[in-house]
């Protein structure tokens, strides 16, 4: 067979392949598209056929386009169920973080140390924390939690529940991605990050202590500080698991490593997504209510029980995946 | 040939699971740049429209809900504009859709929400180093990292896409323009037997030969006289015919 007659005996089928592709490009697909992988399959030896015989680029590219063409809608991925997402959010997650434990402490450390370093020094030389806060940081801290009038309701100045719900999103959640991001920066950005807020954390802990009511401060972060916490550390750990293929690939190549790393870090990127965006929404609409510190105390205790019990215990039942 | 040639073009040959080779071709910085600008403005100007509705908003209702709604939607831009469009049916942004790009997988399969995620939320450390304007406070991302592994890499990756396992390509495969001959040449055996590579390489000469100027034609099948045994018009139409041979005998 030569390649005219190879052209003209399989034309035909190649353009029903691209009508019947084109069909299935639209919203709704009108044709019936049951013999389509076996057009593909045949298709796909056509191009095989016309390479090797070397018809020409003109044959070649245009069996080339639609092979791909017709790759791309054997081969698409699945979509996500709601079944799904409970299973990750109930089992899978609080698993995958138990196993990281390694990483889990490298990053609380990270976060813990310097803002344990910060927040003491408050009692003995108020200077560091006066020079990381600034002027206008000190200010805002104190028009925030001073000692002025605790009966005030918080959000009388500082606008309507959902603009500050809103702010937190954009800022909170925007952090987390940040830290993960920096991962592929050999871990440096996830550690930056989450040094730079253990630091800033703590002076504003610290300045609190020193000059404003503590109580004011602490009742306000009670309830929502285990979920954004903890949410930035495994958003750490997201970039630690970037970071780590990247300086210590082991057996596999770097680019493999990252590869894996990434598909590795995912779970943990929208984990610390979700409990972020949950910190938000209590920051938002519960920490700022005029409800008495006592309440609130409670509750954000009972929060940190909770979430320290779900990433203990939660999917011990199920075999790991 | 025991030294293949080194390859001039951009393409990447992928196999597939159906044992067949297709051929993707890279998209370079430059274009993917040009995407990026296009890509740049159109979020500029929702953010505008955006900014402006919800100011009106506030402006009428005299609360800071518009303000809330606005940082939102700053937050879904900056961050999920690409991831969704680029999860999409079309794999690509508008911009990158623009200059008739899309991303991939190495397969050439379209891409998973996960890749999406990874590739775009690692543009924060590809847009590094971030150029300080004096004075004026603002931050310009340089895309620097991306640049640089882009060009360190065979199929133009930048941090992103090494991550997510990606590929950016240009929609459609490079077609070499050809014109079809009106007339039906009369068909010719080379005198002697040809390499696969040199078989191809006059076809695809015949193919493109419409394209090309009468002049040039000459020029190029000159080199060819050990195969013709002519030079000028006669050797074109000589190498014409063996092209037309091999078409119709192989």
């Amino acid at each position: 067979m030569n390649r005219n007659t190879f052209e003209i005996t399989n034309r035909p089928k190649w353009q029903e392949f691209s009508l019947l592709l084109d069909d299935q490009d639209k919203r709704s697909p009108t044709m019936d598209a049951t013999h389509l992988p076996h057009l593909f399959r045949s298709v796909c030896n056509d191009l095989a056929l016309a390479e090797h015989r070397r018809y020409g680029h003109q044959l070649c590219g245009e069996l080339n386009e639609l092979v791909i063409r017709g790759y791309k809608h054997m081969h698409s991925a699945p979509a996500t169920s709601w079944a799904g997402m409970t299973y990750f959010l109930a089992v899978q997650f609080p698993q995958l973080v138990r196993k990281e434990w390694k990483l889990f402490w490298v990053c609380t450390l990270s976060f813990l140390i310097p803002y344990l370093i910060l927040w003491i020094s408050g009692r003995y030389e108020i200077s560091w924390i006066q020079s990381i806060l600034g002027a206008s940081g000190m200010t805002s801290m104190s028009e925030m939690y001073g000692d002025t009038d605790t009966s005030v309701h918080l959000r009388a100045e500082y606008g309507s529940n959902f603009m500050m719900f809103c702010f937190y999103i954009w800022n909170n959640v925007r952090i987390d991605f940040q830290i993960f991001a920096g991962g592929i920066l050999g871990g440096v950005g996830t550690i930056f990050f989450l040094v730079f807020n253990g630091i800033h954390i703590g002076a504003s802990a610290g300045y609190v202590d020193y000059a404003c009511s503590p109580e004011k401060f602490y009742s306000f972060v009670a309830g929502h500080s285990s979920f954004e916490l903890i949410g930035m550390v495994i958003a750490g750990i997201a970039g630690m698991k970037m970071g780590m293929a990247v300086l210590h690939p082991g057996r596999l190549n770097r680019s493999d490593a990252l590869i894996k790393g990434g598909k590795e870090s995912l779970p943990f990127v929208y984990g610390a997504a979700f409990l972020t965006t949950l910190a938000a929404v209590i920051e938002g609409f519960w920490s700022a209510q005029p409800i008495a510190p006592s309440i609130k105390y409670t509750v954000g205790g009972a929060f940190w029980a909770l979430l320290i019990a779900y990433f203990l215990f939660a999917g011990r039942r199920y075999r790991a995946t | 040939m025991p030294n293949p040639l080194p390859k001039l073009d951009t393409l990447q040959t992928v196999e597939l699971a159906e044992g067949v080779e297709i051929r993707l071709r890279m998209a370079g910085p430059l274009i993917r740049g040009y995407a990026f600008m296009i890509d740049l403005l159109i979020k500029g100007a929702i953010l505008m429209g955006v900014s402006m509705l919800f100011e009106m908003v506030s402006f009428i209702s005299a609360d800071t809900f518009g303000v809330g709604l606005m940082l939102l939607s700053w937050f879904f831009i900056s961050w999920f504009y690409h991831v969704l469009f680029e999860y999409g049916k079309k794999g690509a942004t508008p911009g990158k859709r623009a200059m008739k790009l899309r991303v991939v997988q190495p397969s050439g399969a379209s891409i998973t929400f996960g890749q999406a995620v990874i590739r775009n939320f690692m543009r924060f450390a590809d847009a590094f180093p971030s150029i300080m304007i004096p004075g004026g406070g603002m931050v310009i991302p340089s895309y620097g990292f991306a640049l640089t592994a882009c060009l360190l890499t065979k199929r133009f990756q930048r941090l992103g896409d090494l991550a997510a396992n990606t590929l950016v390509v240009y929609d459609r495969p490079y077609m070499p323009p050809g014109v079809p001959r009106e007339t039906k040449l009369k068909a010719l055996r080379p005198s002697v037997s040809l390499s696969k590579e040199e078989e191809s390489a006059l076809i695809n000469f015949d193919d493109r030969a419409g394209t090309w100027s009468q002049e040039r034609r000459v020029e190029l099948t000159d080199y060819l006289v050990s195969l013709t045994g002519a030079t000028g018009a006669t050797g074109m139409n000589k190498v014409a015919s063996m092209a037309q041979w091999l078409r119709e005998n192989r």
